[in-house]
């Protein structure tokens, strides 16, 4: 499945948030809608699933420390459930605790001011205090162990060290950024046309508490 | 439910509840309270406030009937002259309680008057209040002969739970901000827990069918989540001192309610219980209404 395209009120606003902004913000627009189309071009195909559609462009986070997940995942190659290991038991994904980082940064990298800065909190005992960057409305359920058994456990076609193309679907390419970035939209609508195209549930309360 | 479904479905829509109904049911929660044994202690009313972030509304508005008690235990003299003279407003002796959650009824009447189909029937047979749908018009609260349902008139989130007080909500659901109705959900996310975990753990039903309660047929739909009875309890049946509460799966004959319901005779679908056996106790609130509710008291219905 290869079709994306963007739902028509997700372009509509951010149109109007370009009009304000003058010529920076055209420059910069072109430059975020260019990303975007490099984003459509990258989905890895999933067996057995059909991806949900929509994009988005969220507001950048700043992180305590700007994480390269793009180092961790993508040149490394280190599974997305190494670290967010809730993921696959819970509902929600996890932040790792600071002793997981140090797990290999207290001998990798260690000169590096990032490492730095993160053996600082860890000798100083306390977790960076990370943002958070995909969050969904307190009215919303929404469980990441069943979405996982749904498209990677039970997905016989879908090895686990792939499972980041699955991750993928909500998330966006995480691989390719540092901290993360918000590039779907996570609305009604996005979650519902999954749901529709992948025979999940349609039940208002199985989502909305 | 989409139109797609709507389409689909036509003719199952068309059908009446005879035919086992326009639903496919996954589950069929009920209830049965013993009103022998209740004390009316009102455990289960503070259960509730607990677990479902129910605010504390406070004097001047409870008196206003602003109160958001989901549970509530209403107090009845059956006998007005019996015991000492009244030294305050209660009496001593001859009080009755029933522990009056909303009623889960089967034939809802809050469900076709709602202008936004915020109130519905799930396939779990529960009668779903959708927080983030609902506009707040109140005809459902209108509509309801149990006066069930109750309105958030003010946001209540910063005088309720001041801070440090807001660290004990539930987070499993929402704080009903102004202009919300809400009412007991049967704790549904405690269903809900547990359907996702039986559901983890492959416990799945895969056949579908027809399932009879008492002499009513009810489709039940294929991959549905095997949640054991007693797997999981509502707050008010989990903190009840007496266990005068019990809640389970109907559609389930094993489960203790089907059995409490089955053996005192109480019937889905009826708007009065004959029973031949005058011993048997077990009554549904309003039931003349036909509406059918899955909340059954056990009790012996007598004049006074």
């Amino acid at each position: 499945m290869s079709v994306n395209h963007q739902c028509s009120y997700d372009s509509g606003r951010r149109g109007n948030a370009r009009r304000g902004l003058g010529s920076l913000g055209i420059v910069l627009g072109v430059t975020a809608f260019a990303a975007l189309l490099l984003s459509f071009t990258v989905v890895a195909e999933v067996p057995g699933a059909i991806p949900p559609q929509g994009a988005h462009d969220g507001k950048d986070v700043a992180q305590p420390i700007e994480f390269p997940h793009n180092i961790h995942a993508d040149v490394n190659k280190i599974n997305c459930m190494y670290c967010h290991t809730y993921a696959r038991r819970s509902k929600v994904a996890g932040i790792p605790p600071t002793s997981k980082c140090m797990g290999c940064h207290s001998v990798i990298a260690t000169d590096k001011p990032r490492i730095k800065k993160l053996t600082e909190y860890w000798e100083n005992r306390e977790p960076p205090p990370w943002n958070k960057v995909h969050d969904v409305p307190d009215y919303v359920h929404f469980t990441h162990e069943k979405h996982l058994k749904r498209f990677v456990f039970d997905n016989d076609a879908l090895p686990t060290e792939n499972v980041s193309e699955v991750c993928a679907f909500c998330h966006g390419e995480v691989k390719t950024m540092t901290v993360a970035h918000k590039t779907k939209p996570l609305n009604m609508g996005f979650c519902k046309r999954c749901h529709e195209a992948n025979h999940g549930p349609f039940d208002c309360w199985q989502c909305h508490k | 439910m989409s139109l797609r479904n709507l389409l689909e479905n036509w003719g199952d829509y068309r059908k009446g509840r005879e035919q086992g109904g326009h639903h496919k049911y996954e589950h069929m929660w009920g209830m049965a309270i013993d009103l022998n044994l209740c004390i009316g202690c009102n455990a289960c009313s503070v259960a509730c406030y607990a677990e479902n972030n129910l605010a504390v509304v406070g004097k001047e508005k409870f008196e206003k009937g602003h109160a958001l008690h989901w549970m509530r235990v209403e107090r009845y003299w059956d006998e007005p002259n019996l015991g000492e003279a009244r030294v305050s407003e209660y009496q001593v002796h001859g009080a009755s309680f029933v522990p009056t959650n909303c009623q889960n009824c089967n034939a809802a009447t809050c469900e076709p008057v709602c202008p936004v189909a915020a109130t519905y029937h799930t396939p779990d047979g529960l009668n779903a209040q959708v927080y983030n749908r609902c506009i707040g018009s109140r005809y459902c609260s209108n509509n309801c002969p149990y006066r069930l349902r109750y309105f958030n008139f003010w946001s209540y989130y910063e005088s309720s739970w001041p801070a440090p007080l807001h660290m004990q909500l539930n987070p499993d659901l929402t704080v009903r901000d102004k202009g919300v109705m809400e009412k007991c959900t049967f704790c549904v996310q405690r269903i809900r827990a547990a359907k996702d975990k039986a559901k983890m753990e492959n416990r799945v039903v895969a056949e579908g069918g027809v399932v009879n309660v008492g002499d009513q047929p009810f489709k039940v739909a294929p991959g549905r989540a095997k949640v054991q009875d007693m797997e999981f309890q509502t707050a008010c049946q989990q903190t009840c001192p007496t266990s005068a509460i019990s809640f389970g799966d109907m559609l389930n004959p094993d489960s203790q309610v089907s059995k409490l319901w089955r053996s005192h005779q109480v019937e889905l679908g009826k708007t009065s219980q004959k029973k031949p056996n005058p011993e048997l106790r077990g009554y549904r609130l309003l039931e003349e209404l036909n509406t059918d509710p899955r909340v059954m008291f056990l009790e012996r219905v007598r004049e006074v």
